[in-house]
């Protein structure tokens, strides 16, 4: 029986150092008792029809996913795809204690801790925070746990091609629709309970982070992109208890700003549309089209 | 000239040395070797209080435009994104600062220095002019302190 099932979401850039950091992890706890682990490709990234998230969601149990993310960019693009539970509180938030996200009301009871791998760390951090993890989940399982029902994945050699599309926080969203009113792409909907949902994705324009700036709950999330705020860091939003500064330290008005963008996602989109696969490349077309 | 200029911010006299200029986002910067080195000024650790937490979200080599996000930073009773007082190139982060953030409390105007940029700055301000700009910015952020404070 194993009690704690560990799924480890792969760099997309697969820099030596990350997959070092990533296949130290791998290797360290599959020498533990009622861990099991396996490696799946980036999560953002992942196409909604891939194996490995159908996997995923058929497993009930107790997760806990490490991937390139900020914790709460980890646990609502699980949420997203289907992939619900509780948010798990980890000890690794180095000084950046993330608000433990209320639970969306068609949450499962089970726990997701979701764990953020960052350049510096180390496997022994990681791993040590897993044992905790396990250590109470002895404490608190019942014998009768139902089994993993995680398939095995290898390390892929090419991870998929980069995807972009806003990642909804549903313990910020209060459902006011701005995003709807603002995205001229069609990105978002309402599901049959008038709730909003990310309808197509990929229709969102990559880089284009302008919706997250225009919601007032602060609650849209691009987890790739290269704002802190907008990748989903702690602290920042309304229900962050701390005082924001930011604007006194030379932030733009949001709404211009997000009016910009969004002019500029919508120029590119009049052009024909090239294959790219790297992000950066499209951060720089971003930036080139703003000046 | 003296010195240094004092900025009251209540009862607090925030000191703003003579021998650097100063930014809009309440940054100092000065020559150092072929680029300038940019610090969060008295007034902005004065807002943030005791820094614990800072984060780039761009590397060194990155080319930045004037009022990018570049990072943040955290206090036990504030947090604020950080952005780019220039056009240029990010030369270098000082990692001393980055690995321990407590440097910028000590010594915010020496070893507890940001960032180093190779930029003109050609809007940044004389301290005399920085201290005038202060006089109205301080009715902006105790508005704005007290705002937040009170939701």
């Amino acid at each position: 029986m194993s009690l704690l099932t560990v799924v480890l979401f792969q760099s997309s850039d697969r820099e030596p150092r990350r997959c070092a950091l990533e296949e130290g992890i791998l290797a360290a706890l599959a020498q533990e008792s009622d861990i099991v682990v396996t490696a799946m490709p980036p999560l953002y990234d992942l196409a909604d029809t891939d194996a490995a998230l159908a996997s995923l969601r058929a497993h009930a149990g107790p997760l806990a996913a490490l991937a390139w993310l900020y914790p709460r960019a980890i646990h609502w693009t699980l949420h997203q795809r289907g992939i619900k539970g509780r948010f798990g509180e980890t000890q690794l938030d180095r000084g950046m204690k993330p608000a433990a996200p209320e639970n969306a009301a068609d949450t499962p009871a089970r726990t997701i801790w979701s764990l953020a791998l960052r350049d510096d760390d180390t496997v022994a951090m990681h791993v040590a925070e897993l044992q905790r993890i396990l250590r109470d989940l002895r404490a608190t399982t019942p014998a009768s746990a139902p089994a993993s029902a995680i398939t095995h994945y290898a390390l892929r050699i090419t991870p998929p091609p980069p995807r972009w599309y806003p990642v909804i926080d549903f313990a910020r969203c209060n459902h006011c629709m701005e995003c709807i009113d603002f995205c001229l792409f069609g990105v978002y909907g309402v599901d049959d309970d008038a709730r909003l949902i990310v309808e197509s994705p990929d229709n969102c324009k990559p880089g284009c982070p302008a919706c997250s700036r225009v919601c007032p709950q602060n609650a849209i999330l691009f987890p790739m992109h290269r704002a802190p705020s907008i990748a989903g860091a702690p602290g920042a939003g309304p229900d962050a208890r701390k005082l924001d500064l930011s604007e006194l330290f030379g932030a733009p008005a949001a709404a211009q700003l997000a009016a910009d963008e969004r002019a500029a996602a919508l120029a590119r989109s009049d052009k024909p549309a090239k294959p790219k696969d790297d992000l950066d490349k499209l951060m720089d077309a971003l930036d080139d089209a703003k000046l | 000239m003296p010195d240094e200029l004092v900025f009251m911010m209540g009862n607090f006299a925030a000191r703003f040395p003579a021998d650097r200029r100063y930014t809009l986002n309440h940054m100092w910067l000065r020559a150092e070797g072929g680029s300038l080195r940019f610090g969060l000024s008295a007034y902005a650790l004065r807002l943030l209080r005791e820094v614990y937490f800072l984060e780039w979200s761009v590397d060194a080599g990155a080319t930045v435009r004037q009022k990018d996000e570049i990072g943040a930073v955290e206090s036990a009773k504030a947090v604020a994104a950080l952005y780019a007082p220039a056009d240029g190139m990010i030369a270098r982060f000082n990692a001393a600062a980055l690995a321990d953030p407590s440097a910028i409390n000590k010594d915010g105007y020496g070893a507890g220095w940001l960032f180093e940029m190779t930029a003109r700055a050609n809007d940044a301000m004389e301290p005399v002019d920085y201290l005038r700009y202060l006089e109205t910015s301080w009715t902006r952020a105790q508005a704005l302190l007290k705002g937040q404070a009170a939701q």
